[in-house]
């Protein structure tokens, strides 16, 4: 091929000016085009209340009643059913831009003290302590307690979730027990032990008596059993209080029915597949059921319809409370509403009418926090699932001693370290062969008392909390 | 007349780089700029800013969860390196021999887990770790007697890691292994033969130092993959960090600091501190690199 000469190449570059500028201004007009296109043609919301959601359940139960609701109000509701870390995340994420998201948001309890982690007037939900006071609604107290942050409440509940034992009845009975006789959970275990007599190929108890142990996936009976015992991890001013002398009490009598030769619990994991199985199988003989819990073993183990039954939770000492809590959801308004009237109106209709606290209970075994609902008789009728007993007015039988508890954007932090502690006095009994409940609870105080400084340290940080102290007027008229 | 064309010429060249630099500045100089001022800050969103000057990193150093993390972290990038990667070499450098009869199937069958996604590979290590009726444990329990309830996810997590992360990633390192024995000069290893050097000393004096670069560049791949270890242990351990943090890694710790108690501040400081220490690993081994090729 033959070179240009240089005369040839000093034309073509001299011609090439007016061409040279034609690749970027073409780049440059593609790149404005497409902006002005995408500027102009935005992703329209469709017109009304936007409902976010994020359990399959809940949603099946909304929309005929968001249908009915369409059929005589305006703005129309738009319900949309969204996993929970999908939900959380763009809730989260509007929070803290400001930006727009669902009106109405449904939200479990550990993603809703994310909200509560700034200034009281940065929490993305509009607080709703004066509607609630004023319109004096009749919701079991202690059902208000996770959605309040620093006195004031930022949710409408939709659960009390109080927990109860299932138990293998078919086992119990077949041995000739008489669970009646249970009040305490010393009681529980001494009632129950002959059970762990029958012995499997190995050696080891066929049966053991209580679902626990010491893994992150049993935290929240930890937290739950604290609660019952009169404990807890975080004061009414969000401030840690891990190291309370019950709570160490808790923890080493947790401890004193993991190791040693007088064992007591086994591992059947929540919500996995083997756990399920080692139920199925009996390998644990009474596992902690908040209501919530029965639509799960429901669908989820079949085969233990007929076989089970629920008794309220021993309690620590006699005369003490029979019960805890566990999960909890709220619905909140997103402080970027406009008609914050029309969406409390529509709000109570999904939560507190008779007909949604129905089908709360009948699909999904939840029952409602509206204490006049509670006479219903459709919490009477007799559940075949759990050997024929009016499962619903056993719950609400114990809904009134459910605990309060505070929901302290720190709350996992502080339930790590519990789980921690628990864990490190399990290695403690075992090296020290200090089996009995007395002889840990002084290793549980201290093991505590690290933990309480670790999480201290943590919240001490937030200059949010610290500029915002509780007011006494707010903490004396929260319902 | 030679002037102006050379102004155009670098006038077209901005034109044409304006879009990347725009991209750039607003997507990744501006965001990086934030970050270092959001380590120097407590904020939850845009209006709820505080500045607390090096707090957040003299809390990080007082931090033990922190520390927890980053060794977590530096046992587990060890596990990649020291056990991960020599024996990926091995596999290589037996899948490379050309008496070995179906050569193409092997090197298929060890890249597969590399496709699937570290999710699911999360998802159904967890279940073969599990107590009582997970695969591994019923597999050892039939064959030598091992202990059901052997408590792989509550102590022995790290291990656990390190062997999923073994059976997803060695595969994948086997491959750079192998391209990198290809290249091996022919000669040079019938050269060695005939002058007497045995396979062992044909591997360390002319095999090693011609995959060195490759090698290098697998080691710093797997440090920075392990540094940002993350999905893995999250999904295996049920979301949380394991008993006793034994699962807790630098960026899980990050996660759960900015996203799950909403200090992202304090996210930013661990995030810039974990960068440092890349960039220092990467700059240590470069020094050794060149310290190397120079002598």
């Amino acid at each position: 091929m033959e070179e240009p000469n240089p005369k040839q190449r000093a034309t073509r570059h001299e011609a090439a000016p007016a061409r040279r500028f034609v690749g970027p201004v073409v780049i440059l007009v593609l790149a404005f085009a497409s902006a002005v296109v995408y500027a102009a043609w935005p992703v329209r919301r469709p017109p009304g209340f936007h409902v976010w959601t994020f359990a399959r359940l809940h949603h099946q139960i909304y929309v005929p009643i968001a249908e009915q609701w369409n059929l005589t109000h305006t703005p129309k509701v738009n319900l949309t059913l969204l996993s929970l870390p999908a939900l959380e995340q763009r809730m989260l994420s509007a929070f803290l831009a400001r930006t727009t998201s669902a009106e109405l948001i449904e939200v479990e309890r550990r993603a809703a003290a994310r909200a509560f982690v700034g200034p009281l007037d940065a929490v993305g939900f509009v607080d709703l302590t004066d509607r609630i006071r004023a319109e004096k609604l009749d919701i079991n107290p202690a059902s208000f307690s996770p959605w309040t942050a620093r006195g004031r409440i930022f949710g409408l509940p939709h659960d009390v979730h109080p927990v109860m034992l299932g138990y293998r009845a078919d086992l119990v009975e077949a041995a000739g027990i008489d669970v009646s006789r249970i009040e305490t959970w010393d009681d529980f275990f001494n009632v129950l032990r002959p059970l762990m007599d029958e012995r499997d190929e190995e050696g080891l108890p066929k049966h053991y008596l209580l679902n626990f142990w010491d893994t992150p996936v049993h935290g929240e009976v930890v937290e739950l059993l604290i609660l019952q015992a009169g404990g807890a991890l975080f004061d009414e001013r969000g401030q840690p209080t891990l190291d309370r002398a019950t709570n160490a009490h808790v923890l080493a009598t947790l401890v004193s029915w993991r190791v040693g030769p007088r064992r007591v619990v086994a591992d059947a994991p929540y919500f996995s597949a083997s756990g399920n199985k080692l139920l199925l199988e009996g390998r644990v003989v009474a596992s902690f059921v908040p209501d919530w819990m029965c639509n799960i073993w429901r669908f989820e183990i079949p085969q233990l319809a007929g076989k089970v039954k629920l008794m309220p939770l021993p309690a620590w000492a006699r005369g003490g409370r029979r019960t805890s809590v566990w999960g909890g959801t709220m619905l909140g308004i997103s402080r970027s509403a406009t008609d914050i009237d029309g969406l409390w109106t529509f709000a109570k209709r999904l939560y507190l009418s008779r007909d949604a606290a129905h089908e709360l209970y009948t699909r999904g075994d939840i029952i409602t926090p509206v204490r006049s609902f509670w006479d219903d008789p459709i919490y009477d009728k007799p559940d075949p699932f759990f050997s024929g007993q009016a499962k619903g007015r056993a719950y609400i039988d114990l809904a009134s001693q459910v605990p309060i508890r505070s929901n302290s954007p720190y709350g996992t932090l502080a339930m790590t370290e519990v789980q921690n502690a628990l864990i490190a006095l399990v290695a403690y009994a075992q090296r020290s062969k200090r089996y009995a409940a007395d002889e840990l609870t002084g290793e549980a105080a201290r093991l505590l008392g690290l933990a309480q400084a670790r999480v201290a340290a943590r919240v001490a940080r937030n200059v949010f909390l610290a500029a915002e102290p509780l007011s006494a007027d707010v903490r004396e008229s929260t319902p | 007349m030679r002037a102006a064309p050379g102004v155009s010429n670098s006038r077209a060249a901005w034109l044409l780089l304006a879009p990347f630099l725009v991209i750039f500045a607003v997507f990744y100089a501006y965001p990086l700029v934030r970050s270092v001022l959001l380590a120097f800050q407590q904020t939850f969103g845009p209006g709820s800013s505080r500045f607390v000057g090096l707090g957040n990193f003299r809390f990080l150093l007082s931090d033990s969860l922190f520390w927890t993390a980053l060794w977590n972290t530096i046992v587990f990038t060890c596990g990649s390196v020291f056990i991960q990667l020599p024996l990926a070499l091995g596999l290589a450098l037996l899948l490379n021999r050309p008496r070995v009869r179906g050569r193409a199937l092997f090197r298929t069958i060890l890249f597969a887990p590399a496709l699937v996604g570290v999710v699911f590979v999360a998802m159904m290590f967890g279940v073969i770790f599990e107590k009582r009726t997970g695969l591994l444990n019923l597999f050892l329990h039939q064959m030598f007697g091992w202990n059901l309830d052997f408590p792989w996810l509550e102590t022995y997590v790290m291990p656990a890691l390190i062997l999923a992360a073994l059976w997803q990633y060695v595969g994948f390192n086997m491959v750079y292994f192998l391209a990198a024995l290809q290249n091996v000069p022919a000669e040079l290893l019938e050269a060695a033969r005939i002058d007497g050097a045995g396979s062992w000393k044909r591997f360390l004096h002319v095999v090693l130092p011609a995959i060195r670069p490759v090698g290098a560049f697998v080691v710093l791949l797997s440090i920075i993959g392990s540094f940002q270890l993350f999905e893995l242990p999250y999904i295996m351990l049920n979301s949380t960090a394991g008993a006793e943090n034994r699962g807790l890694t630098v960026v899980m710790y990050l996660y759960q600091t900015g996203f799950q108690i909403g200090d992202l501040g304090y996210a930013s400081t661990i995030a810039w501190v974990l960068a440092i220490l890349l960039i220092g690993c990467a700059a240590a081994m470069r020094a050794l690199w060149t310290t190397e090729a120079e002598s």
